[in-house]
């Protein structure tokens, strides 16, 4: 049995080579844990990249629809009678229901994108820390913290700010609430440091020069960062005026002092493309609408429709320029006379009441949103210079950081013209020449007394917005311009009022329970009103 | 005794005894014969049988292999006397006689102690198996399953490459099954639970939450070839539990009045409102533009769903010799489900061989392979691609026949139809078009029934392979030395489609995928058995590497270049995505029996593992000991009553460790996103940007990495007896054990403020106590023998903390968001939260001016979903050759919040939306309304009839997301089921004489007969959607619930 003792021998040595084997704390074992697919340190450069595209719609985390779809336009741009719905669509703000994911959406995605984002670069540059040379990037990281922040707070009023932001770095899982007047206190110092220390891109610096590379904005024109820096500082500051008087002076005047937006070419954009990801790349607000994709429709309200043909029903001449800009018209139709918006706050059998007919096909029959606007790889605009020169416009009659009284029906034209003018990146045909606003500005001329000074630049701002719907929402809450008739549909959950604030998410309150009741802006009803907004 | 061996000494004739213990063999030889009887655990025996046609025998206990055997941990077989913990071990028959196809479901209720959830996601869905109650708060808690010593993936796993397939969750989906459906139930010889710490402890981390261990069959001495055949039949029908209101038909409230459609506009949009006018036979339009009457359409159930079947064959082919000993089987499964074009079909084969080379050394090897296919898994939960949903919403006049559309492509637009309608179906955009879905609503997340059935498709194959190879050298007759390597290795590739033209996404997806995951697992044992005069010593070491990886590649297109022809290369816009991970553990263990004189017996066992998805610069090792003892006092003591056969006092105590976490889910590390994003170059050129976010936190809702993880611990304290009376007739098992999680690894849901959506944290303690009950017995023995046995157990868990500071966590939520499923400290594990009705200080209820009802504001404890009492009744009836046996099985004490009949209150199709309706009951509010403000309430009351439309108002916001009194629909999930019962008959030998056959049995078999008792209206108490921890005591629209029934039929040759 020589053979057998052979094979013996062979299976004692295989037991014996499987002792070690299994022997146990190894570096094989250690090796094991770390991902093949990841990276143990980033260039911060790259997360700042996901947060600017994050700020636009939430696309770096992968879903650039939800937001848009959700709040931007289901609550706010139907809550400021830009949009009007009579059946489907995802429309909280027509007829002021509840939408659970309407609430959700900017609470889930500015947090958890473009937030959580600019945290880890902050953490990574701050001084000592790894990455801490890039002074550069820290510093427009700051100022785009600022932007998402004060848009977070807007929503909410109160909510965990200086706490925030903490579960990766701090293990603070349940962070605490702040005011909503000591967040914007926080923010405004921030803008004013952060961009007062931004200084030139140096050639010969790899981290400048991968600042540039990384910049979606402006491919790293310092000048332009500052400015951005600057418009949003006094937009804060504006937003503050009804409630801290001194904080808006004082930030009035260094944002004049530092240089804001001086033309079109200044404004904020996201550029966007088809591919190669649908969900990152293209447009959220274009994918929100595209019918392909469930989305909404686009049916415009009969208040914006209005208000753009102006007072003179049968004649064109007073028309704003912007009509036929925003309305591609309905079934064919693109006579400017004929437009015709949609009230809000109706349901399908009301329509057909309102028209007298059964079956009416609200598409055929209302003005529709230009398509122009919503194609998959249209831009997405963050911030504008008209609405600069509006806040000029309003700071120089309201008497608010030293902007001069007279000039304020300079910045109202100019404010005009850039908001006419500033579509042309969209689609080239969507151009308005200066002749036309000239006109348009002769019909409906800047008017004398203050308080119609102040009506006419809200409702410029509020036209200025298009698109930016979150924004003319909080315009409208503070400045309460253009006035709007709130919908009193069956069942509504505001008694008949336009929304002034998002309710806290239901998973915040259940999660985060003892916090938010300690701090939060309630009680949690939609017609709660924000620290800033007082009118 | 059934199972005996009896051989007909020097010929290859042979057979076994059947379930009553009778047996029949042929002989050829005209001479006298010697049969030799053998059974596991026995002395074998040779009895001259002369010329004898019977002969009975009765076997003795073999004292030197002890009494009946069981296999424990590793594989390792070992007497029951010598158990210190509670083991049980169902027969292999169990399985195959009345089948699931989900090994996990044919438990149910055959174990004391271990709680079955078969989830509500058809054919080829999972189990949700626990034993012992919940042992973690984070984890999926289910056991850990070894196929004949290999570990397998249950897909049960955290993250999705930690194999955890999917489950439907808030926004539906489907459950891609889990690993127990691999498991051909034909070739099973044996289950056994491992119930207690003590019995898993061997091991290590992944024993944690018990073990199941299935011992499959091999192959026998015997002479020829030895041929096993059975064929089973059954067929699934619906089991209708609904009853909706048929009074009144589609529409709504308009200005206060219930409307019904009079335009296509009107059916259209109010195609899933239930709200119209009383049902009175006049004209009504429908989406079509055909007017039809409106009156009840009948039963839409009965016109989608269709009978299902299930037919299976199998072949099994042993022999051997003294050497070598192999078998082989083969096995078929076919199967259609009761939702159409939906079916689940499987192929297995088995081969496994035992060989002894020389005096020393025996080998074993196994392969065991199957191949699955999984053909459009329904989908459930939120409404997307939901046929099941979409039959349930369809109102009482809907003929959804109606809405079939095309017969070419069931669910789409037909050709021909008016340009009118079509732009009504377009819903004020662009007008839809032939070929697209035939919505039945202007919900475009409602799907057409049909359109879901047959154009939606969610499939995948899964080819798995378990195989191993073990070695056994015996170094004397004490001392021996095993090594083994076990794989267990499958890929899955899958395949979903949302057809171009559904509502939702008219471009259509499409998702090819393929996983591939594997565990190696190599172990080594030095043993020793040796007696030393009235003690003996059974010992061994050894150690384990366990290596797991599992990888997923996807390919996803969007939009179709060519219409409607759905494949990858035709997509317009195409991406991949690519996963991988990878785990180890190391282990070392030893285990030692020391028993004296066969009647106490001490066991300690003790492993360390080392993990490496754990730190090492914390703690990524821990050690699990055991101590057990069992005393068999009737053999201890000569002097007992006599009615005494037998009893056993066992106690025991383990710790046993967790880790559920994944790869790489302690460290902080970075991915890049896989697209760039582009921005406008100087000459408009677009300059592509590199993005990269947290690994664990790719969307906005991500994993907060914990590096200072460290293994939870859990131990177990358990006693209990077992002891027999009346010579065997009667017996009663009974355990008692206490059970404490300590330093608990859970994903807790956090603040969103926080940058993320979850971490793993150790936390707090959780405790589960219980007794299980096990009670057997013969009350007729003779020709007539009745069996039953009746086991029983109760769990009590509770949360005992979490962190300090945190007295909540927050789980899973469904698709009607106004319940949490939470971890509450001094509550029970997986809470059911919700908004109760809220009251004035003097506890009135507080109702709107309106009468809309006033929800809390913060979610209290409405329910728990998990049963304390589980248990089965099952009774076997013999009658020469005739069996009749049925398990009856009951869950008692858990609650379910039902998402269907929230919403079909809301739709107006719940026999309770007809209160308030003109002409009907009126709804009656008594209480109070608050008069004052929010700030300064005064209460008024309240205390009058809603007129319909405030009734409707009503009914809508009970079940709205933030309105909502979400205790209205939480109900008792008790239930008590017929869950199987066979007749069986088998054929005489005396009539199979002149057969080719050895043995004949047929038998009718039933599945899920009948519900004996529930208490909640129009769905099944099990009716959860989803087999994760976090989302049990959930209902919302759940594959229907079946009954099976067919026949059985079992040859040899």
């Amino acid at each position: 049995m020589n053979t057998m003792k052979v094979i013996n021998k062979i299976i004692l040595l295989t037991l014996g080579l499987m002792v070690p084997m299994a022997a146990c704390d190894t570096d094989e074992l250690h090796d094991r844990n770390n991902n093949p697919q990841a990276l143990q340190t980033a260039p911060m450069e790259f997360l700042f990249t996901a947060a600017q595209l994050g700020s636009a719609a939430g696309g770096s985390a992968g879903d650039n629809r939800y937001i848009d779809w959700r709040t931007n336009i289901g609550l706010c741009g139907y809550a400021i009678q830009h949009l009007a719905t009579a059946t489907g669509g995802i429309s909280p703000g027509d007829k002021y229901f509840d939408n659970v994911e309407s609430y959700n959406a900017p609470w889930e995605f500015i947090y958890g994108d473009q937030l959580k984002n600019i945290a880890e670069v902050l953490y990574q540059t701050e001084a000592d820390a790894p990455q801490a040379s890039k002074d550069v990037l820290r510093n427009a990281a700051r100022i785009l913290r600022v932007f998402n922040f004060h848009r977070l707070t807007d929503y909410y009023g109160n909510i965990p700010y200086s706490d925030a932001l903490g579960g990766i770095r701090d293990l603070n899982f349940l962070p605490t609430y702040d005011e909503q007047q000591t967040i914007y206190t926080d923010l405004l110092k921030e803008l004013d440091e952060a961009t007062a220390a931004l200084r030139p891109l140096v050639s010969t610096n790899r981290d400048d020069q991968a600042f540039r590379t990384a910049d979606l904005f402006f491919v790293g024109d310092i000048d332009k960062w500052k400015k951005f820096g600057y418009s949003l500082m006094l937009r804060l500051a504006m937003r503050v005026s009804n409630v801290d008087a001194a904080m808006a002076n004082t930030y009035v005047t260094k944002a004049v002092a530092g240089g804001v937006f001086t033309s079109n070419l200044d404004n904020v954009w996201v550029t966007m493309s088809i591919g190669p990801s649908e969900w990152t790349n293209q447009n959220g607000i274009s994918r929100a609408f595209a019918s392909g994709d469930g989305g909404q429709p686009t049916t415009l309200s009969a208040t914006l429709i209005n208000e753009l043909k102006g007072p003179l029903t049968t004649n064109i001449s007073d028309d704003d320029p912007r009509l036929m800009i925003f309305s591609e018209g309905f079934n064919g139709n693109v006579d400017p006379l004929a437009q015709k918006g949609l009230p809000n706050g109706l349901d399908q059998g009301m329509v057909n009441a309102l028209l007298g007919q059964p079956d009416v096909n609200v598409r055929n029959n209302f003005s529709q949103l230009n398509q122009k606007f919503i194609q998959d790889d249209d831009p997405y605009q963050l911030m504008n210079h008209a609405e600069v020169e509006f806040l000029l416009a309003e700071a120089a009659v309201r008497g608010i950081g030293g902007v001069a009284a007279g000039t304020a029906q300079a910045h109202y034209e100019a404010g005009v013209k850039s908001a006419m003018q500033m579509y042309t990146r969209f689609d080239a045909t969507l151009a308005v020449d200066d002749a036309k606003v000239a006109a348009y500005l002769a019909a409906r001329p800047f008017p004398g007394a203050a308080a119609d000074q102040l009506k006419a630049i809200g409702t410029q701002m509020w036209l200025s917005k298009f698109l930016n719907w979150w924004e003319a929402w909080a315009d409208w809450r503070r400045t309460q311009y253009p006035a709007l008739t709130p919908t009193n549909y069956p069942g509504n959950v505001t008694g008949g009022q336009i929304p002034r604030k998002l309710r806290y998410p239901n998973q915040e309150i259940a999660v985060n329970a003892t916090n938010y009741e300690a701090g939060a802006t309630l009680p949690n009803e939609p017609v709660t009103k924000v620290w800033w907004d007082v009118k | 005794m059934p199972g005996v061996n009896v051989i007909v000494k020097g010929t290859s004739a042979g057979t076994t005894s059947d379930a009553t213990g009778r047996y029949n063999l042929a002989v050829n030889d005209a001479g006298p014969v010697t049969l030799v009887f053998s059974f596991i655990g026995y002395a074998t025996q040779e009895v001259d049988a002369g010329t004898r046609t019977t002969v009975d025998v009765s076997l003795a206990e073999d004292v030197r292999e002890l009494s009946e055997v069981v296999v424990t941990a590793l594989g390792i077989e070992r007497s029951t006397k010598a158990l210190s913990s509670s083991i049980t071990t169902v027969s292999g028959e169990n399985f195959t006689k009345a089948r699931e196809n989900n090994l996990g479901n044919s438990l149910q209720g055959r174990v004391a102690g271990v709680n079955v959830s078969k989830i509500a996601s058809g054919p080829a869905g999972s189990s949700r198996v626990i034993i012992r109650g919940n042992k973690t708060l984070g984890g999926q808690g289910q056991p850990l399953y070894v196929v004949d010593g290999v570990p397998m993936d249950n897909g049960q796993g955290n993250s999705s490459l930690m194999g955890n397939n999917g489950q439907a969750g808030l926004w539906g989906g489907q459950d891609q099954g889990d690993a127990l459906s691999s498991i051909n139930p034909d070739d099973i010889e044996s289950i056994t639970v491992l119930k207690g710490a003590n019995a898993a402890a061997l091991y290590g981390s992944r024993g944690g939450n018990g073990v199941i261990n299935i011992v499959t069959k091999r192959g026998k001495a015997r002479q020829g070839i030895g041929v096993e055949f059975s064929s089973n039949y059954v067929a699934e029908t619906v089991m209708k539990l609904d009853d909706l209101q048929q009074k009144y038909g589609a529409g709504v409230y308009q200005s206060g009045v219930a409307t019904k459609p009079t335009t296509v506009q009107e059916a259209f949009n109010w195609g899933g409102s239930s709200w119209g006018t009383e049902l009175d036979g006049s004209p009504t339009m429908g989406i079509d533009g055909v007017e039809r009457p409106y009156s009840y359409a009948g039963d839409n159930w009965d016109r989608f769903y269709q009978t299902g079947s299930a037919w299976t064959n199998s072949l099994a082919l042993t022999g051997g010799g003294e050497k070598q000993t192999f078998r082989f089987g083969v096995s078929d499964l076919r199967s259609t489900s009761i939702v159409p074009n939906s079916g689940y079909d499987r192929t297995n084969l088995s081969f496994s061989t035992n060989a002894k080379l020389g005096n020393k050394l025996t080998v074993d090897a196994k392969v065991i392979y199957s191949f699955e296919y999984a053909k459009n898994r329904p989908t459930v939960s939120d409404s997307p691609g939901n046929a099941i949903q979409a039959i349930w919403v369809r109102p009482p006049n809907i003929n959804v026949d109606d809405l079939r559309g095309d017969p070419n492509k069931l669910g789409a637009i037909p050709a021909g139809v008016d340009p009118a309608i079509l732009l009504v179906y377009g819903q004020g955009g662009s007008a839809k078009f032939a070929g697209q879905e035939l919505l039945p609503a202007a919900n475009n997340w409602g799907q057409n029934p049909w359109w879901a059935a047959y154009q939606h498709v969610n499939s995948d194959k899964k080819d798995r392979i378990i195989t191993s190879g073990q070695l056994r050298y015996d170094f004397t007759s004490w001392l021996y030395a095993t090594g083994r390597i076990g794989m267990d290795y499958y890929t899955r590739r899958t395949k979903g489609l949302t057809p171009e033209g559904v509502g939702y996404q008219l471009g259509g997806a499409l998702n090819e995928g393929e996983d591939r995951v594997r565990e190696i697992n190599m172990d080594w044992m030095l043993g020793a058995d040796k007696a030393f005069d009235k003690f003996n010593v059974n010992a061994f070491i050894g150690g384990n590497k366990m290596i797991r990886s599992a990888e997923r590649i996807q390919a996803n297109g969007n939009g179709f270049n060519v219409p409607f022809q759905p494949f990858i290369n035709n997509a317009n816009q195409r991406n991949f995505s690519y996963g991988y991970n990878s785990s180890q553990i190391n282990s070392l263990f030893y285990s030692a029996e020391i028993s004296y004189n066969n009647v106490l017996y001490l066991t300690t066992t003790g492993r360390q593992d080392w993990f490496s998805v754990l730190n090492p610069e914390f703690k990524n090792n821990v050690f699990y000991p055991s101590v057990g003892a069992s005393f068999v006092f009737t053999d201890a003591f000569t002097n007992m009553p006599s009615f005494i056969s037998f009893g056993k006092l066992r106690a025991s105590w383990a710790q046993v460790g967790l880790a559920n976490i994944g790869p790489y889910d302690v460290n902080a590390t970075y991915s890049l996103n896989g697209n760039s994003h582009p921005s406008l170059g100087t000459a408009g050129t677009l300059v592509p940007h590199t993005m990269a976010t947290f690994s664990s936190a790719g969307g906005n809702n991500g994993n907060v990495p914990n590096p200072q993880l460290i293994p939870a611990v859990s131990s177990e304290v358990e006693i209990g007896f077992d002891t027999r009376f009346f010579n065997n007739r009667l017996g009663l098992d009974f355990t008692y054990y206490s059970q404490k999680t300590e330093k608990d690894i859970v994903r807790a849901t956090i603040s969103r403020a926080s940058g993320f959506g979850t971490t793993d944290i150790n936390v707090g303690e959780l405790e589960n106590k219980g007794v299980e009950i096990l009670l057997t017995g013969t009350p007729v023995q003779g020709d007539l023998t009745w069996d039953v046995s009746l086991n029983l157990a109760k769990n009590v868990n509770k949360v005992v903390s979490i962190l300090p500071g945190v007295t909540e966590l927050t789980l899973e939520e469904p698709r009607t968001r106004n319940v949490f499923i939470k971890h509450i400290v001094g509550q029970p594990f997986g809470t059911i939260t919700g908004r109760v009705q809220q009251r004035d200080p003097n506890g009135n209820l507080i109702f709107q001016s309106d009468g809309r009802a006033v929800a809390s504001t913060t979610y209290v404890p409405i329910g728990n979903g998990l049963p304390k009492w589980t248990g089965g009744l099952n009774n076997s009836f013999n009658y020469k050759g005739i069996n009749l046996s049925f398990l009856i099985d009951f869950k008692f004490g858990g609650d379910i919040f039902s998402g269907s009949n929230n919403r079909l209150t809301q739709w107006g199709l719940h026999q309770q939306s007809l209160i308030g309706r003109d002409g009907e009951t009126p709804l009656h509010v008594t209480g109070v309304y608050n008069s004052g403000t929010s700030a300064a309430p005064e209460y008024t009351a309240i205390d009058t009839d809603l007129t319909p439309d405030q009734a409707r108002n009503y009914w809508n916001n009970v079940g709205g997301e933030s309105t909502a009194i979400s205790d209205m629909f939480l109900y008792d999930a008790s239930f008590i089921k017929l869950r199987q019962l066979t007749l069986g008959y088998s054929f005489p030998r005396s009539m199979l004489a002149k057969t080719p056959f050895q043995s004949l049995s047929i038998s009718f078999v039933g599945r899920n007969l009948a519900i004996l008792f529930k208490d909640i209206d129009n769905v099944d108490p099990e009716s959860n959607y989803s087999a994760n921890a976090g989302a049990q005591g959930l209902e919302y629209f759940g594959f229907p619930t079946t009954r099976s029934y067919g026949f059985n039929l079992n040859v040899t040759f």
